[in-house]
């Protein structure tokens, strides 16, 4: 066998009869089917909204455009680095790949912050809930749905991150559980108390004040970082390389898709009500 | 035989595209500003509207076409996604037009329509 011939090629790796590899195939085929999905509940949503009953929130007077602009900014440029890390794990760099991974997560988890914040405030402050109006109803719906995937997508993102470490001698499989269990926490906590409650810091809240409301959750998720950072010390040789390109292009294939629904949501949902 | 990896494939790597990459993300960040912009100028309604549908759809097709390299792969997967976007946008449009209708529309909004609608004729 010639040398170039034991090099990987993408564009070829024809493991079906369409010369489309079987990963990436499905994955089209999931994301087809998941437009009508998100098709009916947006179309829903705006039923609604062209047929307001009497009552019914007013969504100019409970949303907040700019944190909204801000997320859709946020997950944009989150789909910049998943678009990065496809493109280190194909010249085979998996150090950047971890990098671009990591930011991916990261930015995920503002975004996730941002919606957590966004909900709790529309419940708390504006008195607008699952159950109270129509709108209430299609709006967390909706929105709610979209931030699962993307919360699946974090996980997703953080498996194909700990994947990067499974060591080249074999076993190992404690050590990763570990270390994605170290992920799942990190990125739970940041967003489900550190994005919102530095969003608060933002809109005035004080930062001393948030950190003793919140130590608990903070302190497991310091240390969930300082076990992040432990792993990541590993040197040791892994098995994970350019082989595994396909893998880290299908799971931003999801991550791409999250995006492309929040751009539709973005302009369906928030832009157009203030005309 | 199998030779080993030689400083010579490493020319077969895939094209670095992170300029590229980041010029997609730089025009995306920038639609999304003139979208929010837009929504507070004093222009026609059709007119925004159409405009931001459009603005939409650019963001849209950049980040499926580039982001997710249909660009580069196998047409198959362009129509695959298009079955499924061409069937959610069908159903969408369906929807629309079938809860636009007097008939469909719900009661409590309906009950505020007539009376008013009454009115109007009397």
């Amino acid at each position: 066998m010639s040398s170039h011939a034991a090099t990987i090629d993408h564009h070829h790796d024809s493991t079906t009869s369409t010369g489309i590899p079987n990963k990436k195939l499905l994955w089209w085929a999931f994301l087809a089917s998941d437009c009508m999905f998100f098709g009916t509940l947006i179309s829903t949503h705006l039923v609604y909204r062209m047929n307001p009953p009497p009552g019914n929130a007013v969504p100019t007077q409970i949303f907040n455009i700019e944190l909204t602009s801000f997320s859709t900014f946020i997950l944009l440029m989150s789909s910049l680095l998943m678009a990065l890390a496809v493109n280190a794990i194909q010249r085979g760099n998996v150090k950047s790949t971890r990098t671009m991974l990591l930011g991916t997560m990261f930015f995920g988890c503002i975004f996730l912050g941002g919606q957590v914040y966004e909900f709790t405030h529309f419940v708390v402050v504006k008195k607008m809930t699952l159950s109270n109006s129509i709108f209430g109803s299609t709006f967390y719906t909706l929105t709610g749905t979209h931030g699962t995937h993307v919360a699946i997508g974090v996980l997703l993102l953080g498996m194909m991150y700990v994947r990067t470490f499974k060591p080249a001698a074999g076993g190992g499989l404690m050590l990763n559980f570990l270390h994605l269990l170290a992920v799942a926490v990190a990125a739970g906590v940041a967003f489900i108390w550190f994005v919102p409650g530095m969003i608060e810091v933002v809109y005035g809240a004080s930062l001393g004040e948030l950190f003793s409301h919140h130590a608990k959750p903070f302190l497991v998720g310091a240390a969930a970082c300082a076990a992040l950072f432990w792993f990541a010390r590993n040197s040791s040789p892994v098995e994970f390389g350019e082989k595994n390109a396909i893998d880290v292009e299908a799971i931003g294939l999801y991550w791409h898709f999250v995006d492309i629904v929040w751009i539709i949501i973005f302009t369906a949902v928030y832009l157009l009500e203030y005309l | 035989m199998s030779a080993p990896a030689s400083p010579a494939d490493a020319g077969h790597h895939e094209p670095s595209k992170f300029h590229f990459y980041i010029a997609i993300a730089m025009i995306l960040a920038v639609i999304t500003g003139i979208e929010v912009v837009l929504v507070y100028l004093p222009i026609a309604k059709w007119i925004v509207v159409t405009v931001l549908c459009l603005l939409s759809a650019v963001k849209f097709m950049f980040v499926i076409f580039f982001f997710m390299h249909l660009r580069w792969d196998k047409v198959f997967c362009t129509i695959l996604f298009f079955i499924g976007l061409i069937l959610a946008g069908g159903t969408m449009w369906a929807l629309l037009h079938l809860f636009g209708a007097q008939a469909s529309k719900p009661l409590s909004a309906a009950a505020v329509e007539v009376p008013a609608a009454h009115l109007a004729t009397a």
